[in-house]
């Protein structure tokens, strides 16, 4: 059984960020401002961090890449 | 889909390409912040892991056998630049003020090109500049583990690295973020 007044951990705090951190260790956050403070700070970068988009590269990337690939005939795998 | 690609069936193989084009690209566009360069190493990365899909080995997963190759293009580059990079303030054998002015290099007026104006609306944004400060193992490790949703395991596996480097990693990285943003914002 965890102590209600022991401090989140970093890993504590990183689940608490995203949603999943048990209920009886998150009710540690209602009475330490340290802990809130931390947890808060915490999870503002996180969702930065989650909310970043995928960036594509210029169009023919694919192209480019199949232009120098070698696909294997099925009847290489036959050859010694 | 990677056994068909094993097959030889052209179609896997696009995609493939289809699939992760998007991920890897923009791991490597954080990484290194430069749009063609990432590019060329986009594809590098692609052509070694199709040409080499025979050798793939079904225990792992592709998404990681991808950024670990990816990765370790974008360090590679990394490290031979660190070593090609002039000072900006001179040689690093340049003692007197005369001789820094010397071996300095000179930037000019250089017009923004559309490529550099396109990076500069991506990569803009504040997080994007603070992720841009974090040291190249730092990178990689927040970038796969907030933007690709990787486990801190998976990441330990894609990387090569010791699970308590992986947590040390990110939690410095979480922290030189928050005090890149916060700086900011004062």
């Amino acid at each position: 059984m965890t102590d209600l007044s022991m401090h989140l951990t970093t890993d504590e705090i990183e689940l608490w960020a995203q949603g999943l951190l048990p209920a009886a260790r998150a009710l540690h956050l209602a009475d330490c401002s340290l802990c809130r403070v931390e947890a808060d700070r915490e999870r503002k970068v996180i969702l930065e961090l989650v909310q970043l988009p995928h960036f594509a590269p210029t169009a023919g990337f694919a192209d480019r890449v199949m232009a120098q690939v070698k696909v294997p005939t099925p009847s290489d795998s036959w050859k010694i | 889909m990677v056994a068909w690609a094993k097959q030889g069936h052209d179609a896997a193989f696009r995609e493939l390409v289809r699939r992760y084009e998007r991920p890897v690209f923009s791991l490597l566009y954080r990484m290194v912040r430069d749009r063609a360069l990432a590019e060329d190493l986009a594809q590098e990365t692609f052509i070694k892991v199709l040409n080499g899909i025979k050798s793939y080995r079904p225990e792992f997963k592709f998404s990681s056998w991808i950024f670990k190759i990816a990765n370790n293009a974008a360090i590679d580059h990394l490290r031979r630049k660190s070593i090609d990079t002039l000072s900006l303030d001179g040689a690093p054998n340049a003692e007197t003020p005369e001789q820094m002015r010397a071996t300095s290099l000179q930037l000019g007026d250089r017009a923004e090109s559309p490529l550099d104006e396109v990076e500069n609306r991506e990569l803009g944004k504040a997080i994007e500049r603070a992720i841009g400060r974090l040291r190249p193992e730092y990178k990689s490790c927040i970038l796969l583990r907030h933007v690709e949703g990787y486990s801190y395991e998976e990441i330990a596996e894609t990387l090569d690295l010791p699970l308590g480097t992986v947590k040390t990693y990110i939690h410095r990285a979480r922290n030189e973020l928050r005090g890149y943003l916060e700086d900011r914002r004062d």
